[in-house]
């Protein structure tokens, strides 16, 4: 039976057949079959082709209203242009599925194994492959390179830390000031066993935070000096920050931060403002060591401190005190993000072997010298 | 038999578009950028549509579900490269030199190749999922080649001050077209680049003269003065350039031994639409920032009355009125979401569809009739799709 459109009225439109580059106008059809609804399509000679209203699928997001263009299920390239209303309007309702188009279901599949495949390769390439490489270079990388790495870093530091971009952070060299330092220093490092030149920078600004760089730099804040109530709570954070540089963990974390700099800004980089996201990031990875790498510096100074013949006890007492204040600015501090500061201030009572009556590291002057390194 | 030739019709309007632009990039944003690879794929849709030689439209038949596989793989590639080789040159670049000029430069520069790989292969899919009269298009894989020969003909540019630049557009024009097919036929490229000179003059002008003004500069300051009128010289020149080089080189194009093509876009009319485009997107963004100051301003308004249910404006800054805050931080984002979404799809309205268009209607296939011996071509089917060109962030505009 016909269901549409005779012989007297034929309807044409435009078929081709995805095998050759031929446009064929061709009668339409729609008759009624045993085995279903079938679409005709009368070339001008040979066998019609049929497709099976079922089969028949309409391409989406299309320009243009005055013609639709039809295909078949899957990926078979055949096509049907229709410029005939009511021709499409009579598709649009005998044809079941026209707008069924999933036709890649094996492929989500593959799609949800390749999500978790790749998640799972860039999160070993960051937090595994290029550790494991940066701990390997930090020790084969000799002195000169590393002081260069720690000079490009302080530098950098100082840019992104300062208030507009051009400027670098003022760095505080009050002569009273540098000369208490520089005592303090040298009641720590007697010795000349010491593997740099230990650079001591005190930066202008309000963060309570001590960290070391690359090749024997070591950056105080201002907000650090003002938070510190005796000279031997300095000499305990200076301690903590030789031990590190004493174990390359600035040069190994500046290494990793070059590589996963680098894959985050390619995950980050097209989300509009990436350039923030990057800089916290990484500052964010900056400024925490592991709980071995810490726990390792920490007895570090507690040596230094004792062959100096200070007590260790005091570096806890200015952890106490941290630890009481609001944890609001500690987001960035190094020296705050310790995993267990219980321990930490149990393990620096434990470690005091110095008697009270210890012969102070600086005298009230020099300590307010010190204190004052920034005017 | 006398020989056919095709018009090309456009069918593409600005309404459903827009509509169609600003459906996918609010689904992009709202899935975090991973809907962009469906928005990507409908908006091809839609171009190829549009554009229908001889009556019948292209069509784009790529999918979102292979363009995000292909752009994990990318990424993984790249993490590995980026990560690894950043590090190790971080290392050399330090240990050996004692500084970091040299790893930035090397990082930079290791990234070139790759950048035209990723170009190379972005167009290879794109032809592999375009078909015009159920007969696919595509591309040789020559990937690495091209960017061997797209760099040392950049560095020949770069090196000639430009001078040298339509040669390297004619060289890359027809290493690209001598590996394209349609169906079964192969497209090639004749001609030589002499033909693009005459297109090039008003270029050549602008680059003296800004030669000159950037010398000059040297000797005396008030040279550079000249650059108020040879900057614009040159880049009006360069689209003078870009657009006859179109036409020589489409008029120069031949599929097969028969089939030819003919394009006459006109430089003042690609400017009209440049100028005239970014001016409506301007246009149409500060009457929406404008329209949404106002809404801002009427809630602001309604708040301090306490019409919306809340006590007083200052409870909106005093954090007691929390859910009022979290408003005024929805209100942020909305504006600054708002703003990349409506001028990506502004941009597609005022300037693609247009220039499209302009494209699309001033090209003629000559030889029409030899189209039926072409037969079709197996699938391509390159499941990496344009991962490269996305994860570099290096994708076209559509
Ligand atoms: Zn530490």
């Amino acid at each position: 039976m016909t269901l549409f459109m005779d012989a007297e009225m034929p309807v044409f439109a435009d078929f081709m057949d995805g095998d050759a580059a031929v446009v064929h106008r061709v009668r339409v059809a729609l008759e009624d079959t045993e085995s279903g609804k079938v679409v005709y399509l009368h070339l001008t000679e040979g066998e019609p082709v049929k497709w099976s209203v079922r089969d028949v699928r309409r391409l989406r997001d299309q320009a243009g209203r005055d013609a639709v263009t039809y295909g078949l299920a899957g990926e078979h390239p055949a096509r049907l242009v229709v410029r005939d209303a009511s021709l499409n309007a009579e598709l649009g309702r005998l044809c079941p599925h026209l707008d069924r188009h999933n036709n890649t279901p094996h492929l989500m599949r593959r799609l949800v194994i390749l999500s978790a495949a790749a998640i799972a390769s860039v999160a070993l390439i960051v937090f595994v492959l290029v550790p494991k490489l940066a701990d390997q270079m930090a020790v084969l990388m000799p002195a000169k390179g590393e002081q260069a790495l720690g000079d490009a870093t302080f530098k950098q530091i100082r840019e992104a830390l300062a208030q507009n971009s051009t400027t670098q952070l003022k760095l505080c060299d009050a002569p009273e000031g540098k000369a208490a330092l520089e005592k303090l220093v040298a009641r720590l490092l007697p010795g000349t066993d010491f593997p740099y030149d230990i650079r001591l920078h005190v930066l202008d600004h309000k963060m309570v935070n001590a960290f070391a760089l690359p090749g024997g730099h070591i950056v105080m804040f201002r907000g650090l000096l003002n938070e510190a109530q005796s000279a031997e709570e300095i000499a305990g954070i200076l301690g903590h920050e030789m031990g590190h540089v004493e174990h390359r963990d600035p040069t190994r974390l500046a290494l990793r931060s070059a590589g996963s700099v680098g894959v985050l800004g390619l995950l980050l980089g097209d989300f509009a403002g990436g350039a923030v996201v990057l800089f916290l990031t990484e500052r964010l990875i900056q400024a925490k060591y592991s709980q071995g790498a810490e726990a390792a510096s920490d007895e570090y100074a507690h040596a230094l401190l004792a062959k100096a013949g200070l007590p260790s006890s005091r570096m806890g007492d200015f952890f106490r005190r941290l630890g009481k204040k609001d944890k609001d600015n500690s987001l960035l501090s190094h020296l705050a993000s310790h995993p267990d500061p219980v321990a930490r201030i149990a393990a620096a009572d434990a470690a005091n072997t110095v008697a009270d009556d210890y012969e102070r590291v600086l005298d009230d002057q020099e300590w307010q010298a010190l204190k004052g390194i920034c005017n | 038999m006398f020989d056919q030739s095709l018009q090309t019709d456009y069918a593409g309007t600005r309404g459903p578009l827009f509509w169609l632009a600003l459906k996918t990039s609010t689904l992009t944003v709202l899935t975090l950028g991973i809907y962009r690879f469906w928005m990507k794929t409908r908006i091809r849709r839609y171009f190829w549509s549009a554009i229908r030689p001889g009556g019948i439209a292209l069509e784009y038949s790529g999918t979102g579900v292979e363009k995000l596989m292909g752009f994990l793989v990318a990424v993984v590639v790249l993490a590995f490269y980026i990560g690894v080789f950043n590090l190790i040159l971080m290392f050399l670049s330090f240990s050996l030199l004692n500084n970091n000029v040299v790893a930035y430069l090397a990082s930079f520069v290791g990234l070139i190749p790759i950048y035209f790989y990723a170009r190379y292969r972005a167009r290879r899919y794109i032809l592999a999922r375009t078909r015009w009269r159920g007969i696919r298009f595509g591309a040789e894989s020559a990937a690495w080649s091209y960017a061997w020969r797209a760099m040392l003909l950049w560095l020949a540019t770069i090196l000639s001050l430009g001078i040298y630049l339509p040669r390297q557009i004619f060289r890359l024009e027809k290493f690209r077209t001598d590996r394209t097919w349609y169906g079964q036929q192969k497209f090639c490229q004749t001609g030589n680049w002499k033909m693009l000179l005459r297109g090039a003059r008003h270029y050549y002008i602008g680059l003296g003269l800004t030669i000159t003004a950037g010398l000059g500069g040297f000797v005396n300051q008030s040279m550079l003065g000249l650059l108020v009128l040879s900057l614009p010289w040159l880049a009006i020149g360069f689209v003078h350039l870009r657009v006859t080089a179109f036409r020589r080189m489409t008029d120069a194009k031949r599929l097969g031994n028969d089939i030819g093509f003919c394009a006459h876009p006109r430089t003042g009319r690609v400017l009209g639409i440049y100028l005239l485009g970014y001016f409506l997107v301007g246009l149409c963004l500060v009457m929406s920032m404008v329209l949404l100051i106002l809404i801002a301003v009427v809630v602001m308004v309604m708040l301090q009355s306490g019409a919306l249910g809340y006590d007083s404006f200052g409870a909106l800054f005093s954090g007691k009125g929390k859910s009022a805050e979290y408003l005024v931080y929805v209100g942020i984002a909305l504006v600054y979401f708002g703003f990349f979404i409506l001028l990506g799809v502004l941009r597609q309205v005022f300037v693609t569809l247009p220039m499209l268009r302009h494209y699309a209607e001033t090209l003629e296939i000559r030889g029409g009739h030899h189209l039926a011996t072409i037969r079709q071509r197996p699938r391509d089917e390159f499941s990496e799709a344009e991962g490269f060109a996305e994860a570099l962030d290096i994708g076209a505009a559509i």
